[in-house]
Formats: C-alpha cells, structure tokens, sequence
C-alpha cells in the first residue's frame, strides 16, 4: 500500500523525473505545493503548460521561441555575416550578457558524444552548414564547451565547412578575470600561454 | 633539509581505530608480526600525502569494518625554516574525497597529490613486482602516477585522453552495429590524437632519464650486467594518426583502439634479456626496486627534493650484502619509513640511527628508538 494518496504520489513520481531532483527533494517539494497557496499551485501549472504549447525552436537559428523566429534573428542591428554555435539555448544567456557580440547564433542540441550516442544527425549541424552556404557567413565562432565532446564537435564542424569561404574561430580559453595568477589550475594556465597576445 | 612527515594520525584507516604516529628524518623501521598494520601504516601515509591509496582503487577498502568513514592527518616539516604544513584526507563511501592544506581545501586531487600536499612519495610494496613480472598496463601505472606525480597536467592529460579513447571505441561498436555511419571517427582519431601526443611527450621525456638511473641503481643492488629500460611504441609519434588511420577497419571489427599510449609498454632487460619473460623471481624483485630508485632519483632532479620512501617488507628474501646496502641508502634518503617483521635485518649500527616504530594489533606502542630518535640524522 501506497504511504500517500494516489494524487500525491504522482505528483512526486513526476517531480522526481526532473534534472537533479532525488525521491526525498520531491517529496519535499510536492508537500511544499500541497501546504502552499492554491494561486501558486495553479501559476505553476500554467507556466509549464505555457511553455510547452508556446515556446519553439526558431527556425533559423533554434534559439527557444514564442514566433517561428526568436528575437535575436529577427533583430536587423545584428551581424548577419557571424554566427556563434553553441551547444544549448542556455548557453546563449551569457554572451549576450557581455554586450560584446552582435553577431547571430546556431544552437546544436547537444555535442557529438558516442557514449552518449550522439551522431552528427543528431545534432543540428547540417542545418548550420545549410545556414552558412546560403546565408554567405563570413565567420563561425565555436563556443562550445572546453571539454572532450564539445571541442571534437567544433573540430567537426571546422571540417564540414572547410568548403565554404568561412573563417573558424573557437572562443579563447584562459585565465579568469579579476583572479590571481598563483590560483590558476595548469591547464588553464597553459592554454592562457598557448594564447597570449601582443599588448 | 627536504620535507619529511613528522607525524600521522589514522582514523578508522583499515585496521586502525585511531592511532598516530611519529616519524623522524632518514631511516624509520616498523617493526612488527605479520597481519598487525605494517603494510597499513605505509598505505595510510600514501593516502595522506598524496590523496589516494597505492593498493588499491576502491577507497571504500581503506574504511575500517563498520565504520563509515575514514580520515587521515599528516604533519609534515618543510624545509629548515618553512616551519610546518598540516594536510588531511577524508573519505566517506559515497562522498566526494576532502583533501585539505593547512585547513584549506585543495584545488583538485592532481594537485594534491603533484606536491600540493607538500611532499611527494615513492611507494615499495611487494605486490609491486608486477611492474617488471606483470602486465604492460602494470608498467604504464607505473610511468603514469611517476609523471602525475610531478606535474598535475599530466594527470589530467591521463584522463582526458581515457575519456576521448572511451568515445572512440564506443563510435566503433556503434559502426561495427550499424548505429552510426562514422562520419566522426575522423574526428575522435583527431582528437584521441591530440591528447595521446601530450602522454608520449611527458613519457618519452622520462625513459631516458628513468633507463640511466635504473642501470645505476642495478649495478649497486645486481651487479655489472648492463640493464636498461626502454620504451616501445605501439605507435611512433610520427606515425601515429597515419597508424590510427591504418588500424580503422580492424578497430571496428574490435571495437578497441588498437594504438596510442594506451597500448604501450616499457621492456625492463638484462643484457639484452627481457626480465619479463625470463627473470628469476630475485631479478624481477630487485629489478623493481631499482625502478623505484631510478623513479625517486627522477623525482629529486625534477623536483629538487628527495620523495619520501616508503618501503613495506623490502628486506625480506634479500641477502646480507644488499641488506646492508639498503640500510645505508635508507639512512642517507631524507626520510625512508621500512616495514619489516624482523629488525635483525638491520645491523645494530643502523638501528641506533634511526627510529623505530612498534606495531601490535592494530596499535603503535611508544614509538621507542635504538638510539638517536628524533633528533636522527638531519
């Protein structure tokens, strides 16, 4: 027999599906939602209906969307010839944050990854190749994440435009700013030497 | 003066409940009965100082029975006026290991254990023997955690290249299966490339430093035959991509990478012959031992500093001239901590230089001394 009333359980067994979210934090969280205010519940509820019949991938880029195109594609103040592939739509928060790039995006969905069974198919990369044939980009900027699968899928894309009048560049890596030299872990440090610049 | 540990206390560590221990610069011996914490007390050093167990991979095994976690501290004398540097290893199954200096956490477990701790080790067990008598990944091990040791890229090198040699070898059986059209396996051969490079470098730096220390080290505990050690490809780093290229279809058949540094190995010989394969069990056994000399001689001339030596039951099965050999090594070492179940291996000399530790069941007696004690042989 169940501790809990079938309604219950399922709203646990559901939470527990989350990222991150183990059998007790759903528990607890479902008897938070169950003591809170029943506005709150309902708000809940209908952002996460919201979310799901509204948001899109954008067609062009596949940027998250509430219109077949999101709003950085349809934004004529940026630079049509430059597109930042990245690995997630999350990842796009945070350069847009440094104001210091105007230039489009491609979201992958993911990295090449074959223990995780991710194929080139998989990904969005033949619609990135589609883009830069027809679009006449000028440059791709790489920023997926300095690890093993995400530098292997920006290889691989170097090579699937390596037809294309295209320049490939990959974000630097290095030393984080504002920290001290003498807290820097090696790797990082030598990919800082590797790419040093003239001052 | 180099660093030594002066003391450490072992908290549910295998046998031990908690126990501490003191130590002295140049030789200690702990003495004691087989099966009452020798060999322990040797790990447990290792486990503090550079964060993990020589013995064994599972640190679960270190836990005492019934007990859920483990922890040990080491106190350890920097050089004569850099005072003194407190390090501690916690371990609780199922948790992330804590590693701290000096009540700080460490920065990462390569760190630590690259002299972040602040001494670095050279470990003799005799299970050890399987370097020379065992399998290639035995010796690969070995030149890996002697090369992570001195710098933590390499250590991070070891494992970055693990995980791209994972990928590839899962894109093989995925082609061999039919699952994928390998339209990547270029890239992953790319990238598997780029990292096994970083290994042959840092390995191909140390074999010729390691095969001149080693014929040293022979003729002192062997004798005149010439000795060497020396490395084979199973690929050339010049023709290394070209090989992974040539091996593709036999790789998918496999589902293995069958190149790269992970398939390496190092021939240990005496004139000419393989120790491996024809070594008397006394060869393969003083054999290693000068491999960890040739590893410690390495360790100082990188470092600047002696390792700490940590040396379980290495007089056993060893005749009177290379005992005594060995006792003057250990004597002149900054610090050698030697297990043994017979302190009549060592002349009474010797005993008076150093210090020596008793073990019974699982607890350390009043750290007595033949002599000197603390004060030792600084």
């Amino acid at each position: 027999m169940a501790a809990y009333a079938r309604p219950v359980e399922k709203l646990i067994t559901e939470l527990s599906k989350l990222p991150s979210i183990g059998p007790r934090s759903a528990q607890r969280i479902a008897f938070h939602i169950i003591r809170g205010k029943t506005d709150d519940a309902f708000g809940l509820a209908e952002a996460l209906r919201e979310v799901k019949e509204k948001i899109k991938p954008c067609r062009r880029c596949f940027n998250l969307t509430e219109q077949d195109e999101c709003g950085i594609c349809r934004d004529p103040g940026r630079d049509a010839s430059v597109i930042c592939v990245v690995e997630d739509p999350y990842d796009i928060g945070p350069i847009e944050r440094t104001a210091e790039y105007r230039g489009l995006y491609h979201v992958l969905g993911g990295a090449l990854s074959p223990l995780d069974g991710v194929e080139p198919e998989d990904l969005r990369i033949a619609e990135l190749v589609e883009r830069v044939k027809n679009e006449g980009t000028k440059e791709l900027v790489v920023a997926t994440n300095p690890n093993t699968t995400g530098e292997a899928t920006a290889m691989y894309i170097s090579r699937e435009v390596e037809d294309f009048p295209v320049r490939v560049t990959a974000l630097a890596s290095g030393l984080p700013v504002g920290g001290d030299l003498e807290y820097a872990d090696e790797v990082t440090l030598g990919r800082a030497f590797a790419g040093r610049r003239e001052i | 003066m180099t660093p030594h540990v002066r003391a450490l206390r072992m908290v549910n560590f295998r046998g031990y409940a908690d126990e501490t221990a003191l130590f002295a610069p140049g030789l200690n011996i702990a003495v004691g009965e087989n099966a009452q914490g020798k060999t322990n007390l040797l790990e447990a050093i290792s486990f503090a100082l550079t964060g993990s167990s020589p013995r064994t991979s599972t640190d679960a095994e270190t836990v005492r029975w019934d007990e859920d976690f483990t922890r040990v501290e080491g106190r350890i004398a920097l050089g004569s006026d850099d005072g003194e540097r407190s390090v501690a290893v916690g371990y609780a199954p199922g948790q992330k290991k804590r590693l701290t200096v000096d009540g700080a956490s460490a920065k990462s477990l390569a760190d630590y254990a690259a002299g972040g701790a602040g001494a670095r080790v050279v470990t003799f067990f005799p299970d050890d023997i399987r370097i020379v008598k065992g399998a290639p990944s035995d010796r690969r091990e070995f030149l890996d955690t002697l090369l992570s040791s001195l710098r933590p890229s390499y250590a991070r090198a070891v494992g970055e290249y693990a995980k791209a040699v994972q990928q590839r070898n899962q894109l093989l059986r995925r082609i061999r299966d039919g699952f994928s059209s390998g339209k990547t396996l270029e890239t992953w051969d790319r990238k598997v490339v780029e990292l096994g490079t970083r290994l042959l470098e840092g390995r191909a730096g140390a074999i010729p430093p390691l095969d001149e220390n080693f014929k040293r080290s022979m003729r002192a505990l062997y004798g005149p035959e010439k000795a060497a050690v020396g490395y084979s490809y199973s690929a050339t780093p010049e023709d290394y991509s070209e090989a992974l290229k040539n091996a593709h279809s036999a790789d998918v058949e496999r589902g293995t990478t069958s190149v790269g540094p992970h398939r390496d190995d190092f021939e240990v010989s005496l004139d000419g012959v393989d120790l491996n394969i024809y070594g008397s069990q006394g060869q393969q056994r003083l054999a290693t031992l000068a491999l960890k000399f040739a590893a410690r001689d390495h360790v100082r001339s990188e470092t600047g500093e002696d390792p700490i030596l940590l040396m379980d039951d290495v007089m056993s099965e060893l005749d009177e001239r290379r005992r005594d050999y060995l006792a003057e090594y250990f004597l002149e070492s900054a610090q050698a901590i030697v297990s043994t179940t017979n302190l009549e291996y060592f002349e009474e000399g010797v005993i008076g230089r150093a210090r020596v530790i008793r073990i019974y069941g699982g607890t350390i007696s009043d750290t007595t001394s033949g002599g000197a004690g603390e004060s030792g042989v600084g």
